[in-house]
């Protein structure tokens, strides 16, 4: 698919690692003809620890960016009222030119290959495109990448921290917190948000006492439930989702019943 | 990592999951293609009638718009090729609001929705069939479905002790999964590739070949990852030929991802019913007749009917039986296969029904269902492979404390609150579906590792771990070892992740698989063995570098014997505001009996997730369709409410012990579908506890509390 | 969506200046109403003025003892300024009643006092709309207009004004600054702010071309004490309301001395329930006299086929917020 796909010339140190790390995809490697680069991006984008568990489908992992590949070149002549917008994306400066009508979402997806926010509605109704822009959580689906210059936006690509996967995201993983998992970089950007504003004291339409601007709020699963419903999980993952951001949030593992009788 | 043979029935974390919570899974339109164009589909905006222009000049005309296409231009499709619902431009005529009639193809995604909202189409409008009020009583029977008749329900409802005679009504419902169905057109040469979510791949490859006079070998289908399906990426729709198409024309790949809105009348839908249930019992609680009528509607040109009435069919005894259909032709999508198609709905009418009669009868509603346990399947007479409906009622009700519920509505008050219980069953076919499966064993020095395919699909499901956890069971390999490549046509056929026979299918073709490696381990070994050794232990032992093979299974035949069917029982508490009439589902329970539990975790997220849905049934969604215009008023994600955050309470999940050998090698029956049945009937039962107010149409919103 | 210029306006001046030049500009704040329509093909701008780095976002004390909110503030930092919070918790309510965080992050206070209605006839451009398009009819009328006005429509047009913070700001007397086009200061009562729809629905506002809200002003009461937003509607959050009520009032020893009472989700505009206000001055804070006093104003309602309800839910939801008020919030 890719055209520097290619089969990877390992070093013997890499090679080592990679025998270390997930022997068992080496060789399927080799002959599927994974390129070195993406290797090397996925060396530092999984904890050694989770990558062995998530083998089987760590191909995938191999195939995408983790940063904005530089923009392509486009053809002037398809972009109207072009826009030179000068931003940082997951720590990174870019510079990218834009027709005025298009979102921060489609130009992430279109112009950047970071295809992890997602088009779930393009109306500001479900979530799935949700990022984190100067530290607020915000809908790139109604953000017009105009508007963006001198802004700072995180995508689920760069919520983990190097080698380090999020705490929510781990713990999404731990309680299920998705299923088909297309709404799941929006609930992750949202509940990394959410984290902050518990800790600004900010309330929420459920906080029993508005009148006491407290310190940083406690959440009860009601404060969760309410502040995350402005990102629908249709395939119903909310109670793991609210478990998952509870334990990240209290710093307490929360039950998870398999009963079976 | 984990003991011997331990990983099937474990609490196994997904194996994608790095994928998807760092946002690498690949979806449809994630993958990378070269300089992709952008397809926008417009749309129909009467209900019947014919184009009698189309004027796309302005769109043509428009910046970076590289092709309009329309029926005038189409390329001629073979419409009796398997794509559901038509509209695929082929003609002028129009069926119904919102069809397809057009596609602009741009450079850009901007330019394509702009150039589509230039064109101009002018109209000889027909008077359209919408309003199902009205035409619902001259339904005709459906042409698969005959009456289905026992004994004479008439003499019984005329000499029943008590019963219960009432129509339950249910609305439109659309899947809406979160992914809109969307698709890259890649064409190489005479193939066409297809990143497009399909929850059967290989009934998505036939589909798109016959559709467009290729043949199957030419057409690949790439769906890894698939956001979200519920029925409405089992069949496909036109959008996915219309990629092809417009690829083909504009010798590029294509992208084209339907609106949001556009989902509502694109890619089928759960059709409005009207279900009359007739139930006769004796004085202590006999069911002696169960009489379940439904109306519903289908499209113009094509039939679906979902099947209310196979609940009824099976879950209580009583000697006289009726179940009909009656289905009008309307001006509408072609509805489809949802979530428990006709269970779902079914259960509402046929559990709300049991609500009624146990409360005239004064009985409570655990007990009224255990007085009708049936011995043997009631439709067939064939004996269960496995039911454990008294079980789920019993352990349910000890769980939820079911002794609090108070006998009499409105007798349990909370501040502001009346506070309900209810209680609702439901059931699923268990079936196996014809599935194959490659497995390839590689090993360097001691290190044994295993490759999985087959062309299956994991929409949420959990197929990915379900399979790395059954092969490596099967193996004695770790986890870890294991490699599942699924979601592609390249890979052996396999059925369908829907009807719920995915995980049944998949894990008992990779389990023979499996085994098939290991006889051929042994028999290559030429050695004789006192105990079977594994297949990871003979490749090193016989020091083999790689082997695979291919395994076909079929459902056993033994299985036809036996009625195999999943069930449950749901608990419901709802609070409901005395006030303003809202309802929320405070606590939710539900018991299952479906065979094999492969991974408790996933399992019960399935579960959840068909509990979600039976809320959302309950309480928020519906779709409106406007009798003059033929579209539907709720047209977007912000009016057709499907449940948020904080509709949703506390869960919890229970699964019975079964391992049911009779329905399949595994003793696996699908989790995927019956998490839905029955529980907007337990919480509508809830709301009658709460309230005493009986809703028999649903949604049950504020309005209908006051 | 249709082509349009992008500028980004440096200060206020500027921002008037472009304005005033192209009749066909508008102002983009959060964008969470206006794209979201651009998109729909319903706004069809031909030059977008991003106005959001002019400042104008602060919220302070006004010399009177009120508040003023800046117009391009965004929704979530008026909702937890500590002065809002302390002093009109009604006007963090409602405000956090509103969409999600997501968007409340995004939406400006003055862009959610521009926001449009959510009638589906004048987001669908297939449908017949006066308000979209002035003479095509109201295709709600005769349609499927359960979420419609019951107070204050007219022939032409029986949308609803979407907003749960204008509520608010309608109960709490709240002005509107304005800076026009050739720089000019006025001060719009809030009352006069939105219009009901009579022979113009086209005009939601009293605004013109190239108007900029600059501030929110509202001034001081001693209505924190007693004061709750509720809000009914189909899903318990992310969504618009049913019917939803503003209501707060004060005590002088056992009765009540001024009480506010605006509701939203009934007309096409924030509805202040004046008769029912009347009626309880100088009255006991008793269920009874809250009773009497929402009846007495949904007696006025004229609902439409499908949304009689409303007429009901209105009274209820009035006797329930004051009820709510009373207890300081809680239930
Ligand atoms: C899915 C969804 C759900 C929502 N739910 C709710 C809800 O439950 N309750 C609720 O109240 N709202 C809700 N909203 C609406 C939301 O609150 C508004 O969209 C938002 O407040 C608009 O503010 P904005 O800054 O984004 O305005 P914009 O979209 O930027 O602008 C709106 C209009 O105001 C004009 N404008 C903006 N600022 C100024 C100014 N300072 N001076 C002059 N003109 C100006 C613009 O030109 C434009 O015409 C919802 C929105 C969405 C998308
Ligand atoms: S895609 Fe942005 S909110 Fe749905
Ligand atoms: S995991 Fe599928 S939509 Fe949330």
């Amino acid at each position: 698919m890719n055209e520097d796909d290619q089969s990877p010339q390992l070093t013997e140190d890499e090679k080592k690692l990679f025998e270390d790390l997930m022997p068992e995809d080496l060789a399927e490697i080799i002959d599927a003809g994974v390129n070195r680069r993406h290797f090397l991006k996925l060396m530092t984008l999984t904890g050694g620890g989770m990558l062995a568990w998530q083998s089987a489908v760590a191909e995938q992992v191999l195939t995408r960016p983790l940063a904005p590949t530089p923009p392509v070149t486009f053809n002037p002549e398809t972009i109207e009222n072009g826009v030179n917008v000068a931003l940082k994306i997951n720590g990174a400066p870019q510079k990218v030119t834009v027709d005025s009508r298009m979102t921060l979402l489609d130009t992430l997806r279109e112009k950047l290959d970071l295809t992890g926010s997602k088009k779930g509605c393009d109306h500001g109704q479900c979530g799935a495109c949700t990022v984190i822009l100067d530290g607020r959580r915000v809908l790139s689906c109604l953000t017009l990448a105009a508007s963006c210059e001198g802004k700072s936006v995180k995508t689920i690509e760069g919520i983990a921290q190097g080698n380090q996967l999020h705490p929510v995201q781990t713990a999404f993983i731990k309680y299920d917190g998705f299923q088909c998992g297309f709404c799941t970089p929006g609930q992750i950007c949202s509940a990394v948000a959410l984290l902050d504003e518990a800790k600004n004291g900010d309330a929420s339409y459920v906080t029993e006492d508005l009148r006491k601007k407290s310190g940083p709020a406690m959440l009860s699963k009601e404060e969760i439930r309410e502040r995350m419903s402005g990102n629908i999980c249709r395939c119903g993952a909310y109670p793991n989702i609210v478990a998952a951001i509870q334990e990240v949030h209290s710093g307490k593992a929360v039950e998870q019943n398999w009963l079976l009788v | 990592m984990k003991d011997k043979n331990t990983n099937v029935g474990s609490p196994v974390s997904r194996i994608d999951g790095i994928l998807k919570v760092t946002g690498k899974a690949d979806y449809s339109t994630d993958h990378p293609v070269k300089d992709p164009a952008y397809a926008v589909i417009f749309k129909s905006t009467i209900a019947a009638g014919k184009i009698r222009n189309i004027d796309s000049v302005a769109a043509e005309k428009s910046p970076g718009v590289l092709a309009v296409i329309t029926h005038k231009n189409a390329p001629k499709l073979n419409t009796k090729g398997g794509i559901r619902g038509g509209a695929m431009l082929q003609s002028a005529d129009v069926l119904f609001f919102g069809q397809h009639i057009g596609v602009v193809v741009a450079e850009t995604f901007e330019q394509a929705r702009h150039a589509a909202d230039l064109v101009k189409v002018e109209y000889d409008q027909k008077e359209a069939k919408i309003d199902f009020e009205k035409l619902h009583r001259n339904g005709v029977k459906p042409k698969d479905k005959e009456d289905e008749k026992r004994g004479d329900v008439k003499v019984a409802l005329e000499n029943a002790a008590f019963k219960v005679e009432e129509t339950y009504a249910t609305p439109i419902y659309h899947h809406h999964p979160l992914e809109p169905h969307a698709t890259i057109a890649e064409w190489q040469g005479e193939n066409l590739i297809l990143y497009n979510s399909a929850q059967i791949v290989n009934g998505a490859q036939n589909a798109a070949a016959s559709t467009l006079n290729l043949k199957p070998e030419n057409v690949r289908i790439v769906s890894p990852y698939i956001g979200g399906g519920f029925g409405s990426k089992g069949g496909q729709w036109g959008n996915l030929v219309l990629a092809a198409v417009a690829a083909k024309m504009v010798k590029r790949p294509v992208k084209l991802a339907l609106a949001r809105q556009q989902m509502f009348n694109s890619v089928g839908l759960r059709q409005r019913n009207y279900q009359k249930v007739s139930l006769a019992a004796t004085k202590d609680g006999k069911l002696t007749a169960l009489v379940h009528e439904t109306a519903t509607h289908a499209a113009i040109q094509d039939e679906f009917v979902e099947p209310c009435g196979d609940c009824s069919k099976i879950m209580y005894d009583t000697p006289n039986s009726l179940i009909t259909y009656r289905v009008t032709p309307m001006n509408l999508i072609l509805p489809t296969y949802t979530r428990g198609p006709g269970k779902s709905t079914g259960s509402f009418a046929l559990e709300s029904a049991m609500d009624e009669l146990a409360y005239k009868i004064k009985m409570d509603p655990i007990e009224f269902r255990l007085k009708n346990e049936p011995e043997k399947d009631p439709s067939n007479g064939k004996p269960w492979s496995s039911r454990k409906v008294v079980e789920c009622l019993k352990e349910g009700a000890k769980a939820f404390g079911w002794e609090k519920r108070k006998m009499e509505p409105m007798q349990n008050v909370q501040g502001n609150y009346w506070v309900g219980y209810g209680v609702a069953c439901g059931t699923y076919p268990a079936h196996q579906r014809d599935s194959s499966a490659i497995i390839k064993l590689n090993r360097e020095g001691s290190n044994v590792t295993a490759i999985i395919e087959l062309a299956a699909a994991d929409l949420g499901t959990g197929t990915y771990t379900i399979l790395a956890q059954t092969a490596a069971d099967a193996l004695d390999l770790p986890i870890n070892k294991i490699t599942v490549r699924i979601g592609d046509s390249d890979l052996p056929p396999a059925a369908g992740s829907v009807g719920s026979v995915g995980a049944t299918s998949y894990a008992n073709v990779v389990n023979d698989a499996c085994m098939k490696i290991t006889d051929e381990l042994i028999a290559r070994s030429g050695k004789q063995f006192f105990a079977r050794p594994t297949a990871a232990q003979l490749m090193v032992s016989e020091k083999i570098a790689n082997i695979q093979t291919r395994a076909d299974s079929k459902p056993m035949e033994s299985a036809e014997q036996y009625s195999s069917h999943s069930f449950n029982a749901n608990f419901a508490e709802v609070w409901v505001n005395q006030s303003t009439g809202m309802v929320r589902v405070k606590r939710f329970l539900a018991v299952t009996g479906a065979g094999k539990i492969l991974n408790p975790k996933t399992a019960r997220s399935q579960i959840f997730g068909g509990n979600v849905w039976g809320i959302g049934m309950a309480l928020t969604e519906e779709s409106v369709v406007d009798p003059r215009f033929g579209h539907f008023v709720t047209r977007s994600f912000a009016d057709y409410h499907v449940p948020s955050n904080l509709d949703i309470g506390e869960m919890e999940a229970i699964f019975i012990k079964e391992d049911d050998k009779l329905a399949n090698k595994l003793g696996i029956k699908g989790l995927g579908e019956v998490g839905i049945v029955g529980v907007s009937a337990a919480v509508a039962n809830a709301v009658f506890n709460a309230t005493g107010k009986r809703i028999r149409e649903l949604p049950i919103l504020p309005d209908k509390l006051l | 969506m249709r082509p349009f210029k992008y500028t980004n306006a440096k200060d206020v001046p500027s921002a008037l200046k472009l304005a005033a030049g192209n009749p066909n500009a508008r102002f983009l704040a959060g964008g969470t109403n206006l794209l979201d329509l651009m998109k729909e093909d319903v706004e069809r701008p031909d030059e977008l003025i991003d106005i959001t780095r002019l400042g104008l976002t602060q919220i302070k004390a006004t010399g009177s003892g009120g508040i003023s909110i800046g117009g391009l503030g965004r929704n979530t930092d008026a909702a937890n300024h500590p002065l809002v919070r302390q002093h009109y918790p009604l006007l963090s309510q409602a405000i956090l009643a509103g969409a999600s965080g997501q968007i409340r992050n995004m939406a400006t206070n003055g862009g959610n006092l521009l926001q449009r209605t959510r009638c589906p006839y004048f987001y669908d451009v297939a449908m017949p709309c006066n308000k979209r398009e002035p003479g095509s009819g109201c295709g709600a009328m005769e349609g499927i207009n359960r979420m419609h006005a019951i107070f204050g429509w007219s022939e032409k047009c029986i949308a609803v004004f979407p907003s749960d913070m204008a509520v608010a700001l309608a109960a709490l007397d709240a002005v509107v600054k304005i800076t026009n086009a050739s720089g000019e200061e006025r001060v719009v009562d809030f009352a006069d702010f939105h219009r009901l729809p009579g022979d113009m629905p086209e005009k939601d506002t009293n605004l013109s071309h190239g108007d900029l809200i600059t501030s929110i002003e509202i001034p001081k009461n001693n209505l924190a004490d007693h004061s709750y937003y509720l809000k009914v509607r189909d899903r318990a959050s992310y969504a618009f309301a049913l019917v939803s009520v503003a209501a707060a009032f004060e005590m002088k020893g056992n009765l009540i001395s001024k009480v506010r009472i605006a509701m939203g989700g009934v007309a096409h505009k924030p509805w202040r329930a004046m008769k029912a206000e009347q009626m309880l001055i100088g009255k006991e804070p008793t269920e009874a006299n809250f009773k009497l006093a929402a009846n007495a104003e949904m007696a006025d309602a004229k609902p439409l086929e499908h949304n009689k309800f409303k007429v009901e839910l209105g009274s209820r939801s009035i006797v329930r917020a004051l009820q709510m008020a009373l207890n300081g919030g809680k239930s």
